[in-house]
């Protein structure tokens, strides 16, 4: 009877302190709820986040914020919130949230009203996102600041993974108002200064860019059996494409077809084709085929076409033609001049995945007219602007150094495993 | 050396590995430990110069068909098979790990992919080799972490002791999940260079960085004061699920239909 009281006693009702689990995870929850609730009465319109200097000082206010409260309130509520189980309830709606967010599609417009009214159909500029994200930085802040000190080497990796993470998080959310995405359509030897946000809101630029010239070096084109019927390429997988350059004979089902000619660039003339470097000459490759149980023979020219010259194909009976595909881009770049004023200007080339910085804007290659494909003369620019990139990119590289020490030391024993292990 | 020599390789790997697992499991004498050890290399080493050749002669790296993924995966897996089964002694490991392997360059034998030689513009970069091979490495070690975890599970249910399993696991984790955040900065890194911008919420990225959490998750749950070991060996099953559903799943998903990561 006695044991019983005792043990009755000491149980920790809920809402007592310390909690645990139970209090962590309704917390967490109940701030999803209460996201989704507010997204809902607000129609779905998501949120916006203040721009610069605002979000400067919603950083700084958060930082000292943590470290002033962490350091002179003496509540049980402050041990809380750099608990694990606190941290694990972050985790985990914010997880929940996003796993919700892997299977809707977003951003599309045909979804059912009430899951854009809650803010599903736009995860991460809803409330209930925004909500999750900030009670998990709260929590990661606390957890930094108390474990900051003392300095040692383990503290130090901790520092580098959970500073790091939360300084991305931060500096990628708040920064993101300052970030600036527009388009530019350049054609060669036109000078342009008005540059497009993705609903299409005009800007102008401090600078003007000039498209000297365009250039696309491509693939090799490759042939293959097309269906007369549907017109498309009867390619399996694990079947070959041929490559007109490799390949000069090959099979295909009984078809044996040698590759007599192959001209990269030809214009159609009174005979066949011929090499030429004008505007829309393609590719052509004139075949022989022969059908190795009927000895039928079937040559003649085939081209995949460009937007000037209709393509061509080889008719072997009524059911397969032998034709070219579209040759793939292998790299396309820009050369461009970039005025300051009209005396001041520097020449960039641009390549995908190679941009250029022009006075605080990064330049990206982006797209080109694709139906003119190599003879296209529009280049299509990203101008990007993020002021941010430093901070977050000192999130990221404090988030690599912190992972080389998890690689080195895999579970490092803490001194809690001493009284929890056993 | 291309797909069509492929068949070749497959046998003989499998054929090597299988002899190498089979003379670890009679009566042990060092002779015989030897030459399984050789045995168990040189399967390994054939399915690298398989690699290395197909490589070359397709002028640009293996990384970008769903099959040569695999090929890497098996290379990988089987490496890391073969690491810790030298530092741990574990078979059943050993076993598993050459199991998955072969499972791989077998459905690769069965399923190959298009004859595909052409490089997307975007992925010509130097991010692109080291963010698929930590990725792989990564999803290595997670997938191997799992099935320690379902050892444990196991153990558990015949009443036996866990603590070597779990904490083997706890150790495998934290490298592969690691790794999984090399994978995630780096591609956040290439994304910046590339698209001009780190993160899309795109949903490959979506799914990796469920994964990511997920595992976040495991390692929390591991060091917090009221740990329960069947719960922390459930959530490393889930986590696998996830991670699946990130590497296999993402073709399938409504949700996936834009994706720039949806491999050809
Ligand atoms: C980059 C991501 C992260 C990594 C690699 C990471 C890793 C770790 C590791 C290895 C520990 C144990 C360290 C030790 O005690 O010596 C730890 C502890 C902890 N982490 Fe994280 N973590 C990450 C993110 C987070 C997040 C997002 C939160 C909270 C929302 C969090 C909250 C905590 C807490 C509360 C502890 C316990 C600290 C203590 O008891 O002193 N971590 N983390």
């Amino acid at each position: 009877m006695e044991q019983r009281f005792k043990s009755i006693s000491q149980k920790r009702r809920f809402w007592q302190f310390p909690w645990g689990y139970k209090e962590s995870f309704l917390i967490s929850f109940a701030i999803l709820l209460i996201g989704f609730l507010i997204e809902y009465i607000s129609d779905g319109k998501g949120i916006s986040l203040p721009g610069w200097p605002v979000n400067l000082f919603i950083i700084l206010f958060f930082i000292v914020f943590l470290i002033i409260t962490s350091k002179y309130v003496k509540h049980p509520i402050i041990k809380w919130v750099s608990s694990t189980q606190a941290a694990i309830s972050s985790i985990s709606v914010l997880t929940f949230l996003i796993l919700l967010m892997g299977f809707i599609p977003q951003e599309n417009q045909n979804v059912i009203p009430f899951i854009r009214k809650i803010g599903l159909s736009h995860v991460t500029h809803s409330l209930p996102y925004f909500l999750c994200s900030f009670y998990l930085l709260i929590i990661l802040g606390f957890t930094i600041v108390r474990r900051f000190l003392p300095f040692t080497i383990k503290n130090f990796a901790f520092f580098l993974n959970h500073a790091g993470l939360w300084i991305v998080v931060v500096a990628a959310s708040l920064g993101s108002a300052d970030l600036w995405r527009l388009n530019m359509q350049l054609f060669e030897n036109k000078t342009n200064f008005v540059a497009y946000d993705t609903r299409g809101n005009p800007f102008k630029m401090p600078f003007a860019l000039k498209l000297l010239n365009f250039s696309i070096e491509e693939y090799p084109p490759n042939i293959a059996l097309m269906d007369n019927k549907t017109k498309t390429l009867k390619i399996k997988k694990g079947d070959k494409l041929i490559d007109v350059t490799k390949d000069k004979i090959t099979r295909i089902g009984n078809w044996e077809i040698v590759i007599d000619k192959y001209i990269e660039s030809a214009i159609k003339d009174s005979v066949g084709y011929d090499t030429s470097s004008n505007v829309g000459a393609v590719p052509a490759v004139y075949l022989i085929a022969e059908n190795t149980q009927t000895n039928e023979k079937r040559k003649g020219w085939v081209t995949c076409g460009s937007f000037l010259m209709t393509p061509e194909i080889l008719i072997l009976n009524d059911e397969y033609s032998v034709a070219m595909t579209i040759p793939r881009a292998k790299k396309y770049s820009s050369e461009i001049r970039v005025f300051n004023n009209v005396e001041d200007f520097t020449d960039i080339v641009i390549e995908v995945n190679k941009p250029k910085k022009v006075n605080g804007w990064n330049i990206y290659q982006s797209g080109y007219n694709e139906k003119m494909g190599k003879w296209s003369n529009m280049s299509i620019v990203e101008l990007v602007r993020d002021p941010w990139l430093p901070v977050v990119y000192t999130g990221i590289f404090m988030m690599l150094a912190g992972a080389v020490y998890l690689v080195w030391m895999g579970r490092w024993k803490r001194t809690k495993d001493i009284h929890t292990d056993s | 050396m291309t797909w069509l020599n492929y068949p070749f390789f497959v046998f003989l790997t499998s054929g090597l590995w299988i002899a190498g697992l089979l003379i670890l499991l009679l009566p042990k004498t060092s002779k015989l430990r030897i030459i399984s050890d050789i045995l168990l290399i040189c399967g390994v080493l054939s399915l690298l110069y398989f690699t290395v050749y197909l490589w070359i002669s397709l002028e640009r790296p293996p990384f970008r068909t769903l099959a040569e993924t695999r090929l890497w995966y098996a290379i990988f897996i089987s490496v890391i098979g073969i690491i810790l089964f030298y530092r741990w002694k574990l078979v059943w490991m050993l076993s598993y790990c050459l199991f998955m392997s072969i499972l791989f360059i077998f459905i690769n034998y069965l399923n190959p992919d298009t004859f595909d030689k052409t490089l997307m513009p975007a992925l010509q970069s130097p991010w692109f080799i080291p963010h698929v091979i930590v990725y792989i490495i990564g999803y290595a070690f997670l997938a191997v972490s799992s099935l320690t975890g379902i050892k444990g599970l196991y153990l558990l249910s015949k009443g036996k002791s866990v603590e070597k399993t779990i904490k083997l696991a706890d150790n495998i984790v934290y490298i592969g999940f690691a790794f999984l955040t090399f994978g995630l900065l780096f591609g956040a890194l290439w994304a910046k260079e590339a698209w001009g911008h780190y993160w899309t919420w795109d949903p490959k990225e979506t799914w990796s960085f469920l994964t990511w959490m997920v595992y976040l998750l495991f390692i929390h749950f591991r060091i917090s004061k009221k740990k329960n070991i069947r719960s922390s060996l459930w959530i490393l099953a889930l986590a696998f699920v996830v991670l699946l559903i990130c590497w296999f799943g993402i073709n399938y998903l409504p949700s996936a239909q834009t994706s720039v990561h949806v491999y050809s």
